[in-house]
C-alpha cells in the first residue's frame, strides 16, 4: 500500500483527476510529473485535487505549474482543488505564493471539474 | 548541561532524506509545544532547505546534508548545511528547471534566517522559530512575483489579485 498516492480518476469523462493523498516533496514529484504527463495525454480537462494531501512544497508547485503551462497551450482546462478544509502544509503555500488565482485553485473537486471543462472549451 | 533538547542529524543528500527530516523536526516541535501553523512553517521552510542541498549542493556527486536542530530561550533554530559547491540557487543543469522559490519561502516562513556559505566550502542555511510569535514573518518578508512564462519564478513580476 503506498502511502503517498497519486492516482488518475476518469470517472469524470472529458475531465482528468489527478487526486494527490498525504506528503509530497522533491521525493515524490517525479511521479507527480509523469501522472500529470499521463493526464495531459488523454487530451481534455486536468484538476489536481489535493483534499487529501498533507504537504506540498515547491518541487510539486513546480510540477503543477509546468502541468498548467502545458495545458494552457494545448487548449485543455487546468484546475486544481484543495477541499473545504485545507491542511496549513497546503494553505500556507499557496497564499503566500499568490498562485490560488494563477492555477487556479477551488475549493470543491465538482466545481473544480466544472470549471477545468470550461475554461478548456474556452482556450 | 543544558536540558533543551538538541537533535543532529546527517545523511546522504538524496531527495528521500527530506521527509525523514521532517518526521524528526515535527517530534521535536511537538515536545516543544509548537502551535500547528508554525510547525508547518517550519516543515515548509527546512523542506525548501534539505531541497537545495539535494538539488544543488554536490552536481553528481554523493554528499551529506546535516540537520541541526537546537532548542534556545526564545525559539528553535534549525540549521542546514551541506559541504558542497557553496551558493549557487539557480544552476543551469538542473532538470526539471527548479521554480527558484527555495529561498523567498524560506524568509517569508522562518522568524530569523541568516545564509552562510561561499563557493567551494559549502553552504548553512540557519533558521529560527520563536515559540511565541507576534507576528506573521510572511508580512515583513513576503514572497514576491509570480511564475515566469519560462516556469520559473520571477520576483519582480507583478503579484496576481487573488
Amino acid at each position: 500500500m503506498e502511502a503517498n498516492p497519486i492516482v488518475l480518476d476518469d470517472t469524470a469523462g472529458d475531465v482528468v483527476v489527478v487526486v494527490v493523498e498525504g506528503e509530497h516533496d522533491i521525493y515524490t514529484a517525479p511521479t507527480l510529473r509523469e501522472r500529470l504527463e499521463e493526464a495531459l495525454d488523454r487530451g481534455g480537462g486536468i484538476v489536481v485535487d489535493l483534499t487529501a494531501a498533507t504537504f506540498v512544497d515547491s518541487s510539486v508547485l513546480g510540477a503543477l505549474l509546468d502541468a498548467r503551462r502545458r495545458a494552457l497551450e494545448a487548449g485543455q482546462g487546468f484546475v486544481v482543488c484543495v477541499g473545504e478544509t485545507v491542511e496549513p502544509g497546503v494553505q500556507r503555500i499557496l497564499d503566500i505564493t499568490g498562485l490560488v488565482p494563477v492555477l487556479p485553485v477551488l475549493r470543491r473537486r465538482d466545481e473544480a471539474i466544472e470549471a477545468a471543462r470550461a475554461n478548456g472549451a474556452a482556450a | 548541561m543544558s536540558d533543551r533538547p538538541e537533535v543532529v542529524l546527517t545523511m546522504p543528500a538524496r531527495a528521500e532524506g527530506v521527509g525523514v527530516v521532517r518526521q524528526a523536526l515535527a517530534g521535536m516541535a511537538d515536545a516543544l509545544d509548537f502551535e500547528a501553523p508554525v510547525l508547518a512553517d517550519m516543515k515548509m521552510a527546512v523542506t525548501e532547505a534539505c531541497t537545495n542541498v539535494v538539488v544543488h549542493a554536490y552536481d553528481a556527486q554523493d554528499g551529506i546534508l546535516e540537520v541541526e536542530m537546537r532548542a534556545g530561550e526564545e525559539g528553535l533554530t534549525i540549521a542546514v548545511r551541506d559541504h558542497g559547491s557553496g551558493i549557487q540557487p539557480r544552476p543551469a543543469r538542473s532538470e526539471p528547471a527548479a521554480l527558484g522559490l527555495g529561498l523567498p519561502l524560506i524568509a517569508a516562513l522562518s522568524d530569523a534566517f541568516e545564509l552562510r556559505g561561499s563557493a567551494g566550502r559549502g553552504t548553512e542555511v540557519r533558521m529560527t522559530f520563536t515559540y511565541a510569535r507576534e507576528s506573521d514573518p510572511a508580512d515583513a518578508n513576503p514572497v514576491t512575483g509570480t511564475v515566469g512564462i519560462d516556469g520559473r519564478w520571477d520576483l519582480d513580476a507583478p503579484t496576481p489579485e487573488s
